[in-house]
């Protein structure tokens, strides 16, 4: 039967439906956007531009946190190219996006072709400038200067078919210089500062498939993972340290597999997922140190040390959903892990060209977590439903410790903690009016046994949210609880913290929007501590807490304007507020210092509180040249002021950053 | 009233009830949408669910229009109007999610969508993915993907705007990097309660790892707490106003909270070891604890991290 004869077949049929259609009012006739080649729609933007930016105070916390810098840009890009029936030649789908190329810090393109039935390939390429000083950290000791680039391939064979190919590649790498620090040639040493040349690379393969038959689908995926570590360590002369240099390669590969199975039917839908990945490394480190000692003697080390980590894991999960009625969905999850982290090395020391010291060492930490959910979900009617489950994990955590010298049996400290955590979890969905709509749940839990003094133990949850949305405007407001108490009778440690939210955003007309938000974001948390001081000698010091006390308030507001087709407004301000516990010094009087140790206990309450304001003010506007082209300009403040510096280090600055560009689009 | 009488009264009603058969709704065809919903159908040659009516062989009830609103002959009879169709702003959140999953329910990324926690709180395919009129060319979000997750997230939107932060508003970081909005598998980290929404990398690890190889070992020197409980014992995984994202604005506080020795905490169950005796709290060089401790992630040489 030709296409032909199928037309004028169908087209009485056409005419037929067609005679009682009455036109749509509520909705309006759009243009066809893009321009038409042949059987392609093609639609093109290119934003060039040239970006600056001016600078005072901290240039070093600016770059950590903002890093804008002058240069010419290609500021955005957006290619999308579409057949116009679904039946291109050699692709149906064509989309290219960039950002920032150019140099920006954060760079970024996006790329996909695809043909119906055939192929899908997708690419994600991303690259961020990183730069942090690590002042507060580490003295600035481990200030780096690195770039960060990943790359994501992947490839689809029918990708609409019953049975799937699919093949992938992706690529994450680490380069830069940066600062470390070695402390040679005892523990009470000073740590000395070390140029570091940082190389890491990372390398994934995948290869995969589904099939589907009678209503169940079985992927199953096959990956091979590859780490590269050639890192080295080099200084040349400081004091107490005259030479330096180490290297320490990494050979890491972790091949696994991945299977899954879905099916559904009428009142059942089961999921079941198996994946093994059974990560390795292998080095060796060759460290190289001369120089004098803290007591000035003249010492030369070298350190060699060859070895190997393994890390099989093994996981599974087991999903049945059941909906017995239409209302009513029962959802039941069992899922099993296993993690053996097993390592060994040989370390070589050799001290002034005698002493020798040997040591071989023998690590394992297993993990091993069964779990268990069960939750129901009942809609009693369309307004109103509500959902409630239980929640159990059974957790064992062994662990041995062996460390002693090659003839000699090791030393091994062995451990076995087990842990089970039981949790409750319920919520209601309410729609009391229309557009209106209420959500709250929460969560309690106990865990028998944690596994540190800051995991959950006593806990609970609380999350409200109302939100009143309609198709020109919403706004919301939510409050979020999470309270922790994992006090023992030694020590004590609590976390509460609450948040309060508030948003809306109002599209009165096509020319005119407004989106704001307030958040108080509210944490305290106390622990006890343990620790050594003192003057002359330090002695161990109990009866502390470490105090943390934040009460963050954060804001933004944007406001655009269009002033008909001719230009574009928009004004915006972030802010971020950190009131702390209210001081304005890093000491108060009203914290009152436990015996014996005032001093200690003074430094511990300059920390337990940092407040600061970061502000951020910014404003846009684009001008329409013609048709196809437009000028844009763009300013953005930042403001960052700390009330008191950590350390006394004071890190406040101030940026003036913008752009202008033109942007061509068909 | 004789029963007969009763028969007699009941079989006029009965009558009346059983009007005229509804007729049966068939399916028109998409080119029959076209007349009065144009604007939907000029762009939709775009959309990826236009490959169903491109490829010319799938059923009527899983092409075009109708393979997501259902069959269109009584709205066409009614000359339209949103209780003749499958209007999803007429749905419940559930129906929404039943019809979208009919096709969409097979890729692993979704396998576990009825039990996240978007889907209890009613946060359905609708409320994120816009069919017809959305702005990003893939996925078809309703809005960009930042955007749409700060329009329920505002205390998370607050945390990315922090001075320390992952870069998402800077468009290089996406919240789909480290969660999966459809529903996650159980974590084999912490204990399987509070991680539902997170995308492990690698099927099984924390997403963390996935950009920050250099901490994914394994190493010789576990530092246990990073595989059992994950990073977030110790950093702030969004936003903070401390450096290296920490919990704490000083290092020495994260590390003392929890190597106090107190109770069965820790890999052997007897506490966490406390600092060196060596370690004079007074002295500034031991307050910013990872100047030494240079490897705290994990190290292949020293059990205490020092290289």
């Amino acid at each position: 039967m030709t296409r032909n004869f199928l037309t004028i077949l169908l087209a009485p049929a056409f005419l037929l439906a067609q005679d009682t259609v009455a036109p749509s009012v509520d909705e309006k006739v759009g243009p066809l956007r893009g321009e038409n080649r042949g059987d392609y729609n093609i639609v093109q933007s290119w934003e060039f531009g040239y970006r600056f930016a001016s600078l005072g105070g901290n240039s070093d916390k600016y770059r950590s946190d903002v890093n804008y810098h002058d240069g010419i840009r290609l500021l955005n890009s957006n290619l999308t190219v579409n057949s116009k029936d679904g039946h291109g030649r050699w692709f149906d789908e064509i989309t290219f996006a960039t950002q920032g190329l150019g140099n920006d810090p954060y760079e970024s393109a996006t790329f996909r072709v695809q043909k119906n039935q055939l192929y899908r390939y997708d690419l994600l390429w991303r690259r961020n400038d990183y730069f942090n000083p690590g002042l507060t950290v580490a003295n600035g000791q481990h200030r780096e200067t690195t770039t960060h680039g990943w790359q994501d391939h992947d490839l689809t064979l029918f990708p609409q078919s019953h049975f799937r190919l699919r093949a992938g590649y992706s690529h994450v790498a680490d380069n830069g210089p940066a600062l470390t620090t070695v402390q040679e040639f005892d523990s009470r040493s000073d740590a000395t500062t070390v140029f570091r040349n940082i190389r890491r690379q990372y390398n994934e393969y995948r290869l995969g498939g589904d099939g589907e038959w009678k209503g169940f689908r079985f992927t199953v995926q096959r990956r091979w993972e590859y780490f590269k570590e050639d890192t080295s360590d080099r200084l040349t002369a400081a004091t107490g340290l005259t030479q330096f240099a180490r290297s320490q390669p990494y050979r890491g590969n972790t091949p696994g597999w991945m299977g899954n199975l879905y099916g559904e039917r009428k009142w059942i839908a089961i999921n079941a997922r198996a994946t093994y990945a059974g990560g390795r490394g292998d080095f060796v480190q060759n460290e190289i140190a001369i120089g004098t000692d803290r007591f000035g003697s003249a010492q030369n080390r070298q350190v060699l040390v060859t070895g190997n980590g393994d890390r099989p894991v093994v996981a599974g999960d087991f999903n049945v959903t059941l909906f017995p009625t239409g209302r009513l969905t029962i959802i039941n999850q069992t899922a099993a892990s296993n993690t053996r982290i097993i390592g060994n090395n040989f370390l070589q020391q050799f001290d002034n060209s005698t002493f020798t010291f040997n040591s071989l060492n023998f690590q394992f930490l297993g993990v091993r977590l069964v779990t268990n959910a069960t939750d129901a979900h009942y809609r009693f009617t369309k307004r109103f439903d509500v959902f409630a489950g239980f929640r159990y994990a059974d957790r064992e955590i062994r662990s041995i410790e062996d460390q002693g010298s090659p003839g000699f049996p090791l030393d091994g400290v062995t451990g076995q903690q087990s842990n089970h955590t039981k949790a409750g979890v319920a919520g209601v969905n309410w729609i009391p009016l229309k557009n209106l709509r209420a959500h709250l749940e929460g969560e309690i839990g106990r865990n028998d046994n944690p596994f540190t003094p800051v995991s959950l133990r006593n806990y609970h949850a609380l999350r409200g949210k109302l939100q009143y949305r309609t198709k020109t405007m919403s706004a919301g407001a939510g409050y979020q609880e999470n309270y922790n108490n994992n006090s023992i009778q030694i020590t004590a440690y609590s976390s509460r913290a609450r948040s309060y939210s508030a948003e809306a955003s109002w599209n009165a007309k096509s020319w005119v929007s407004l989106d704001t938000s307030y958040s108080k974001l509210h944490l305290d948390t106390i622990g006890g501590i343990d620790f050594f001081a003192g003057s002359p000698r330090s002695v161990e010091i109990t009866g502390q807490q470490s105090v943390y006390i934040s009460n963050i308030h954060a804001a933004n507001i944007g406001l655009r304007f269009a002033l008909k087709k001719y230009a574009d407004l928009y004004v915006g301000y972030n802010l971020t507020k950190d009131t702390g516990d209210g001081r304005g010094s890093p000491f108060t009087s009203a914290i009152t210092f436990a015996a014996p140790a005032t001093a200690v206990a003074g430094t511990l309450a300059s920390a337990q509180t940092f407040p600061l304001t970061f502000q951020t003010p910014l404003a846009r506007v684009s001008v329409r040249l013609n048709e196809k082209l437009r000028w844009n300009l763009g300013y953005q403040y930042y403001g960052y002021k700390e009330d008191f510096g950590l350390f006394l280090y004071n890190q406040n600055y101030r940026a003036h950053t913008g752009y202008t560009s033109l942007l061509w689009a068909f | 009233m004789t029963p007969l009488r009763i028969i007699l009264l009941a079989v006029p009603l009965c009558a009346l009830a059983q009007t005229a058969p509804k007729p049966e709704n068939k399916f028109v065809g998409s080119l029959v949408c076209k007349t009065c919903h144009p604007d939907v159908w000029l762009n939709f040659n775009k959309n990826p669910h236009y490959r169903s009516i491109a490829s010319g062989k799938e059923a009527p009830d899983k092409t075009g229009c109708e393979g997501c609103h259902g069959a269109g002959g009584n709205h066409v009879a009614a000359g339209g109007g949103k209780p003749t169709i499958g209007a999803f702003s007429q749905m419940t959140p559930d129906q929404a999610l039943n019809t979208c999953l009919e096709c969409h329910s097979k890729d692993i990324s979704r396998a576990n969508i009825r039990r996240s926690a978007h889907t209890e709180a009613d946060v359905v395919c609708s409320s994120c993915h816009s069919i017809h009129k959305s702005p990003t060319p893939k996925f078809l979000l309703a809005k960009q993907q930042t955007q749409l997750c700060y329009t329920c997230h505002a205390t998370i939107r607050a945390q990315f705007e922090m001075p320390v932060k992952h870069r998402v508003n800077e468009g290089v970081v996406q919240c789909t990097d480290c969660h999966n909005p459809h529903g996650s598998v159980a974590p084999t980290w912490r204990t399987g309660v509070s991680s539902a929404m997170l995308a492990p990398a690698h099927d099984n690890e924390q997403p963390c790892l996935k950009c920050h190889i250099d901490k994914r070992g394994p190493f010789v020197f576990e530092h246990a707490p990073v595989r059992v409980e994950g990073c977030d014992s110790c950093h702030m995984p969004h936003g903070s106003t401390n450096a290296k994202l920490l919990r704490r604005p000083v290092v020495f506080t994260v590390c003392l909270e929890c190597h106090n020795g107190a109770g069965t905490f820790g890999r052997t169950n007897a506490g966490v070891v406390t600092q060196s005796p060596s370690h004079n709290m007074l002295d500034p060089k031991y307050q910013k604890c990872t100047v030494c401790h240079v490897r705290i992630h994990g190290s292949n040489t020293d059990p205490t991290f020092l290289r």
